[in-house]
């Protein structure tokens, strides 16, 4: 069950790539991208549910943080409009 | 049982998040999308994944997972609108 719902995960990760690939402005991109990292950490978070490893866990959570960490910086360097 | 409903649910909500967010074409829809369909999405999603397989395997770290995304997922669409806003996007 668990694997189907990764499997279905993983496929839902395709519209935020498109997004990242054909959005014309940068936010476009920053939100497909913060979307992107939103999944991959809940992708990990499932397989540490899957595979019975609770360190996945850490490393689901470093991810979300990282992943947070720079869609909010990219913003914050969008913000002074060279674009 | 009520595990695959919750996981189902959030499937089906993060799935709803990718399809408004290539079926929108301005940057605030789908700032928006993302931040509240995938947000509730997680969210939902970790609850059942505690749920679907019990206390002992995710522990507390599950529930500070819950949190960091409540609190930083809004954030971070509250970043990107606002840069877009100062920048002068106005769709």
């Amino acid at each position: 069950m668990i694997l189907l719902v990764e499997v279905l995960l993983g496929l839902s990760a395709i519209p935020p790539l498109l997004v990242l690939w054909r959005g014309p402005t940068l936010w476009d991109r920053l939100a497909g991208a913060s979307s992107l990292n939103l999944r991959v950490a809940l992708i990990l978070a499932a397989h540490a549910a899957l595979s019975g490893h609770g360190i996945l866990l850490d490393v689901a959570l470093a991810y979300a943080i990282f992943g947070f960490l720079g869609t909010v910086l990219v913003a914050r360097f969008g913000e002074r409009g060279e674009r | 049982m009520i595990g695959e409903i919750l996981l189902s649910l959030s499937l089906a909500l993060v799935w709803l998040g990718g399809v408004g967010m290539v079926r929108f074409r301005a940057p605030y829809c789908r700032l928006q999308v993302a931040g509240v369909a995938d947000i509730g999405g997680a969210v939902l999603f970790l609850t059942g994944l505690i749920v679907y397989s019990g206390w002992h395997v995710t522990g507390g770290l599950m529930i500070a997972l819950i949190l960091f995304l409540l609190f930083t997922g809004p954030l971070a669409t509250h970043a990107i609108a606002k840069s877009a806003f100062v920048v002068g996007v106005r769709d």
